[in-house]
């Protein structure tokens, strides 16, 4: 960091100095070491995830089902695998669906969490680590447990909110459905959603908060400025950088989410309706044993990831820089 | 004591069985004709093998071949498909033997999953096995998967509340949508049914003589839009809209609760529920076994819950939707020999006996008898004699992971047009069972 500062102009380094770079350089191009000690990195990189994905466009590629399972075969047909799921209009529906879906949770998670974080910063330290043992202690909940129990919660016949909304005198939620339409299901899920992810936004953004210096506050304090303008011009643009990487993973998780719909839906929902990329790669894959089919999706998912996570990426980088 | 007794007789049998049938076919053995020592695995689906035959079937199976172990792994039924497909083609880490159910079995038979057990077949009861779980299980005339047990459903209803409402067991299907319709209160559903539940509801379907799908040269065919299951369809929706007041939205509901008295005391939520004969031992009044835990007493007082099979259109009984399993061994099973073995303890007359005693439809029609001659045996055998099974198409198991006639039946239950949603799902459901 303080030698790029120190340097006047860091467009032209190679001018000042001709004679020793050249030097250095060819030493450096030609020290094996620098690029076997990237060999470990590049080989883990290749073997955990090119290889997968190397397989996953290949199968992308083929026709693969339970017979090529089961050891016949696989022929190739080109494109034909991504020509079936594109012209298939249950397939765009799941891809709206997702897309609304991840942004309502990833956004929503990150303002609450947020929030979380200024409270943990203005309250009494005692309170704070309540607060902070609660988040943790919902955020090791095991998926699978807290989702069952949220199932009770929400159960149509023996849940705790369909009582307590009957005891406040809203009558006709006895007995009431909550994940027999799509909306309502989906309500639901964002709550377990975004009740699962908070904690890690909220820790985050604390770490990132006490990394905010008092002088900066008290000189905008003392420049007049209310508690508002102060969050919105000094305090939220300081910790820019994690909300952002927060936000992208936000972002990357809640569009591969799959388990906690899964377990919704193996309780009694309209599956088709409520389908996300995950399940519905799932469904074609695992349940219709069209594996080349489901690998198309998974591509198509990939690149969706991509195309949405990319104005992001694109920031870190800069900030790197 | 009584198991042990019972082992000791399978033991025997079993080795009787063994010395007959060792010396057929050769394979990875040992020098002296018997299999190499070894572990082998058995996947069991849910619960429904009680603990008492798993038992059996390790204890029998250990002692009979010397050196040898059985580790028998519990899947559940959602899930039992997507880890065949998975594990099975994997000689490393296949389980050597299989349950499957019946209607999932052609899924795999026609791909070479399993291993042909055709010249088995006779040893193994031959003639005497359920015939439409074996035929389920055979592709090519060959067999790759055998009946483990069958069972059935029938009704369980209160005749306090029937009688109360002046109504009798009903004698035909009509009579009995009247009834229950009659029943529902609003709060205490007639007879209660989740709109998804379509393993129950196609009884109405098969009633009227409808079919699902047919095959023709070797073509699978969905055939909703057929005029007798459109009527079949149409009269479950009039019964469901009638007389459950269970979300459109629910299937698997654990229905036995509905017809038990409420915790407090208090009336059931049902009149009437459909479940398979073993639900039995969850319904009843509440009362302390011998080990003191408080289970329910199996329907002992008969003026408060009582069984009938579904009657049919024009009386005598409805056809339900047959459930059981069939077993099979995985054709990369590295312990062929063993697990042969092991089929020859599950097809002896001990462990069909103990299937019967268990509630569970032995697979060997010579066994039956051990069911019992009370109401629940004979109901129990007479509404598998009249059930049905599903089309034996091989992307039944897609349509099912698929979770399309959920959909469809929910789609029914919330009111829809059944010829128009019949149309449209046939379009969809012919592609899926031919593999697509």
């Amino acid at each position: 960091m303080s030698t790029t500062a120190a340097r006047p102009a860091p467009a032209t380094p190679p001018a000042p100095s001709p004679s020793p770079p050249p030097a250095a350089r060819r030493r450096r191009r030609f020290s094996p070491t620098a690029y076997v000690l990237l060999i470990p990195a590049v080989l883990v990189l290749l073997a955990g995830m090119g290889y997968p994905l190397y397989w996953q466009i290949v199968t992308s590629l083929q026709e693969f089902g339970l017979a090529q399972q089961f050891g016949q075969p696989p022929t190739f047909v080109g494109l034909d695998n991504y020509a079936r799921i594109f012209s298939d209009d249950r397939m765009w529906a799941v891809v709206v669906r997702s897309v609304v879906f991840c942004l309502v949770n990833a956004f929503a998670t990150v303002g609450i969490g947020t929030l979380l974080a200024l409270l943990m910063k203005a309250v009494h330290p005692v309170v704070r680590v309540v607060l902070q043992v609660s988040l943790l202690l919902a955020w090791a909940m095991p998926l699978v447990a807290a989702v069952t129990v949220w199932k009770w919660l929400f159960d149509w016949r023996t849940g705790v909110i369909n009582w307590l909304l009957v005891q406040m005198g809203f009558d006709q939620y006895s007995g009431h459905t909550w994940l027999a339409q799509p909306l309502s299901f989906f309500f639901v899920a964002t709550v377990i959603i975004v009740w699962m992810s908070v904690p890690f936004v909220a820790l985050s953004m604390y770490a990132a908060l006490t990394q905010v210096s008092d002088e900066v506050l008290e000189a905008a304090r003392i420049d007049g400025a209310g508690p508002a303008r102060i969050l919105w011009h000094v305090t939220l643009p300081l910790v820019r950088p994690v909300l952002s990487i927060v936000l992208l993973l936000q972002i990357i998780w809640d569009l591969r989410v799959f388990a906690q719909i899964k377990l919704l839906q193996d309780g009694g929902a309209p599956v088709g309706e409520t389908n996300l990329l995950g399940n519905f790669i799932y469904e074609i894959g695992i349940g219709r044993q069209d594996f080349a089919g489901a690998a198309a999706v998974s591509i198509f998912v990939l690149a969706l990831t991509v195309l949405l996570s990319w104005p992001y990426v694109r920031n870190l980088l800069k900030e790197d820089r | 004591m009584k198991i042990v007794r019972m082992a000791a007789v399978g033991v025997a049998a079993a080795l009787v069985l063994t010395a007959c049938s060792s010396g057929d076919d050769g394979g990875s053995t040992g020098s002296d004709g018997t299999p190499e020592a070894a572990e082998i695995t058995l996947w069991l689906n849910g619960a429904d093998t009680p603990e008492e035959l798993r038992d059996y079937l390790k204890t029998t199976f250990e002692e009979e071949n010397p050196g040898s172990t059985l580790v028998i792994e519990e899947q559940t039924w959602d899930d039992v498909v997507t880890k065949l497909t998975t594990a099975l083609p994997d000689a490393e880490n296949t389980p050597d033997v299989v349950e499957i159910g019946n209607t999932q079995s052609p899924t795999f038979t026609t791909i070479g999953a399993f291993r042909d057990l055709t010249p088995l077949y006779d040893e193994l009861g031959g003639d005497d096995l359920l015939p439409s779980f074996v035929e389920v299980g055979m592709s090519e005339g060959k067999n790759y998967a055998l009946p483990y047990y069958f069972g059935s459903r029938y009704m369980f209803y209160r005749p306090d509340i029937w009688t109360a409402a002046g109504l009798e067991k009903p004698t035909t299907l009509a009579e009995f949508g009247e009834s229950v319709t009659a029943l529902n209160d609003g709060t205490r559903s007639g007879f209660a049914i989740g709109g998804q539940d379509w393993r129950n509801g196609i009884s109405w379907v098969f009633a009227n003589g409808g079919e699902l799908a047919v095959e023709e040269d070797g073509a699978w065919t969905s055939t909703l839009s057929d005029p007798n299951t459109v009527k079949g369809l149409e009269e479950w929706q009039a019964v469901y809209q009638g007389a459950s007041n269970v979300p459109a939205t629910e299937r698997d509901v654990a229905y036995w609760d509905f017809l038990n008295d409420s915790a407090e005391g208090g009336a059931p939520a049902a009149a009437t529920i459909m479940a398979p004969g073993w639900a039995r031992w969850s319904i009843g009044d509440l009362t302390t076994n011998d080990d003191g835990e408080e289970v329910r007493d199996g329907m002992a007082d008969e003026s408060k819950f009582d069984i009938f099979a579904l009657p049919g259109v024009d009386g005598g009984i409805a056809p339900v939707f047959a459930g059981g399993s069939n077993v099979a061994i995985s054709a990369q099973s590295q312990h062929p020999e063993l697990s042969e073995n092991l089929l020859r303890i599950i097809f002896s007359s001990e462990y069909q006996q103990m299937l019967g005693e268990n509630g569970l439809g032995p697979a060997n029609a010579q066994y039956v008898d051990s069911l019992g001659d009370d109401k629940f045996a004979q109901t129990m055998i007479e509404t598998a004699a009249a059930s049905k099974l599903t089309p034996a198409a091989p992307g039944w198991a897609a349509v099912e992971a698929a979770f399309v006639y959920e959909e469809l039946f929910q789609a029914i239950a919330e009111g829809g047009d059944v010829t128009e949603l019949a149309a449209q799902y046939d379009e969809r459901i012919t592609p899926m069972l031919n593999g697509q």
